[in-house]
């Protein structure tokens, strides 16, 4: 599903979150947003998600303008998306396995479906032993880890994460950096926010710049440093 | 565990059939409801305690006055009129007297009881012969026993009553049926304060049983606001604090089935008492079936409200940030 923001202005009582903010991401494409705290990442991927509207611009998605989807429709709407928490929101009193298929119960799946699509998705995130493990007993990166099984086990059109490695060791944030792009690699939008520079421009995909709410770069495919 | 239901089953398997898939929620929420009461065992033992008082109290007035009122149907209606002469009126004054009165309408029958035989009756009734050998002369005067017509009504009866005292040398009118009316107007007033009680029980379940829910969404706060997050809807979020409404509502029902059942056996004694001195045998009914299952449905009604009202007012406005 492409992505399209038309001039889109956020404000709040005292700011503008986002200023003027024009951009498209196709559909399959992967971006890192990046820029200093406050600079609207958040509020960007918020717009993104229906839980806020833009006050003014446009946003559609899949061609779909966001003014246009009633209330009554957001969750059907959210659907679409997988999403990474930055603090997980994994739930204390479900175990992991239950916690994976909580997406796939909202949109209806059968229990043989829902077994064979949370045991593949923790198992692409290689934590497939510890589907009986309450969330507590898991380590920052593992519960993390646990949050991109469920945003990915409904197989969503689009995966968002707002600084998914926020709190990770520099080797752990690679790693989920990682399984960001195999997502990609089969057709998955996705779009990480990031402020984690010396992470993200090891990674060849593009990266979009935010500045006090505008946007900076535009830019392509970053170099790739290292390579 | 194989699923009937299950449409799709390649690789690609997508969420199954609308209806089926509601369905499903369905059934699960009702689970997970089932589970959260059981969680909290003492907890919810209270909220049922609470409801089936609730519903026991009144209907356990209604019952009563049902059973009371079934009663005063069935005994012989309407009573007698016993109008008594003066003292010095004679045995041909009551006769004329009773074809006067026949000739009123909605009069069955009079019966001329002269004092003479009311006496003998009275002595050999009671045995008070030594008592009544003492008096010097017969303290009755003669009496005509009035019987009116089988569909005349008890304010009919009441007019009649006062017609007849108006009658010349007629000293008193004697109506026994004022504790029928005394008993009707009792369980008539016994049936309002059931249903007032009822209403007011009602809404104190309602608010109680809404107030309960209300902080079980509050607990529950995070996991619904990632619910919503992840694309679950109102609909999605509030159907297991629905079927937690329902199920202890049914539960409070089925409760208070068994509480008035028991205050009915109880009671069972004195209401057969009471009428026993009336001639009638009545035996207060114990509580059937279709009254427990009705108990079960107005809990389970009323549950269901409470959880609607608690939801629509604290967990659709629980919006994710
Ligand atoms: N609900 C709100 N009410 C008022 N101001 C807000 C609100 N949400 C965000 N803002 C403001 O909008 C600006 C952008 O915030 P945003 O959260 O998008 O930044 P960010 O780039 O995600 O920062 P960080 O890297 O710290 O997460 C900030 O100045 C913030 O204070
Ligand atoms: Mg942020």
């Amino acid at each position: 599903m492409d992505l399209v923001f038309d001039r889109v202005n956020k404000r709040y009582e005292h700011r503008e979150a986002l200023s003027d903010l024009s951009f498209e991401m196709r559909s399959g494409e992967m971006a890192f947003l990046t820029g200093h705290s406050g600079a609207g990442k958040s509020t960007l991927l918020r717009l993104l998600l229906l839980l806020d509207r833009a006050s003014s611009g446009e946003v559609s998605v899949g061609g779909r303008p966001l003014s246009k989807v009633k209330e009554s429709r957001i969750a059907k709407y959210r659907q679409d998306f997988g999403v990474v928490f930055q603090d997980h929101k994994l739930l204390a009193d479900r175990s992991v396995y239950h916690n994976v298929a909580l997406p796939l119960e909202i949109a209806g799946f059968t229990k043989r479906d829902i077994d064979r699509r949370v045991r593949a998705a923790l198992d692409k995130v290689g934590l497939l032993d510890r589907e009986r493990a309450a969330p507590d007993a898991l380590s920052g990166g593992e519960q993390q880890r646990i949050g991109i099984a469920r945003a990915v086990v409904a197989r969503p059109k689009i995966l968002i994460a707002d600084e998914p490695t926020g709190n990770l060791d520099p080797q752990l944030s690679a790693e989920i950096m990682g399984l960001f792009s195999a997502f990609n690699s089969v057709g998955v939008t996705v779009i990480v926010a990031s402020h984690d520079l010396a992470l993200i421009s090891r990674m060849s995909q593009r990266i979009l710049t935010l500045d006090r709410g505008r946007l900076i770069t535009l830019g392509g495919v970053s170099r790739g440093i290292n390579e | 565990m194989s699923n009937s239901q299950t449409t799709t089953a390649g690789i690609g398997a997508g969420p199954r059939s609308a209806l089926s898939a509601w369905a499903h929620h369905h059934r699960q929420a009702a689970l997970i409801s089932v589970d959260k009461l059981l969680r909290e065992p003492i907890a919810s033992f209270l909220t049922v305690l609470v409801i089936g008082v609730a519903l026991a109290v009144p209907s356990l007035g209604l019952s009563l006055a049902a059973t009371v009122q079934g009663e005063i149907s069935q005994i012989d209606a309407p009573p007698q009129l016993s109008v008594l002469l003066g003292q010095d009126a004679s045995l041909e004054d009551a006769d004329k007297l009773r074809t006067e009165i026949l000739r009123k309408p909605g009069i069955a029958d009079v019966k001329v009881v002269d004092r003479d035989s009311a006496l003998a009756d009275f002595v050999s009734a009671t045995g008070l012969e030594s008592l009544v050998q003492k008096l010097n002369r017969n303290p009755l005067p003669h009496t005509l026993w009035v019987y009116p017509s089988a569909n005349t009504r008890l304010a009919g009866i009441e007019q009649l009553q006062v017609d007849l005292g108006s009658l010349a040398g007629v000293s008193q009118v004697i109506l026994d049926s004022r504790w029928l009316e005394r008993l009707n107007a009792f369980t008539d007033l016994l049936r309002t304060i059931a249903m007032v009680l009822g209403v007011v029980m009602s809404v104190g379940v309602v608010l109680t049983l809404g107030n309960t829910l209300r902080l079980g969404i509050e607990a529950r706060r995070d996991e619904i606001v990632v619910i919503k997050l992840i694309g679950g809807g109102n609909a999605f979020a509030r159907r297991p604090f629905l079927y937690t409404g329902l199920l202890s509502g049914a539960l409070g029902g089925v409760f208070g089935g068994l509480l008035s059942g028991a205050a009915l056996l109880m009671l069972d004694g004195p209401v057969k008492r009471l009428f026993d001195l009336y001639d009638q045998a009545p035996s207060v009914p114990s509580l059937i079936l279709s009254e427990l299952l009705v108990l079960i449905s107005i809990g389970a009604i009323l549950g269901l409200i409470s959880a609607w009202y608690s939801v629509q007012l604290h967990l659709t406005r629980i919006k994710p940030r």
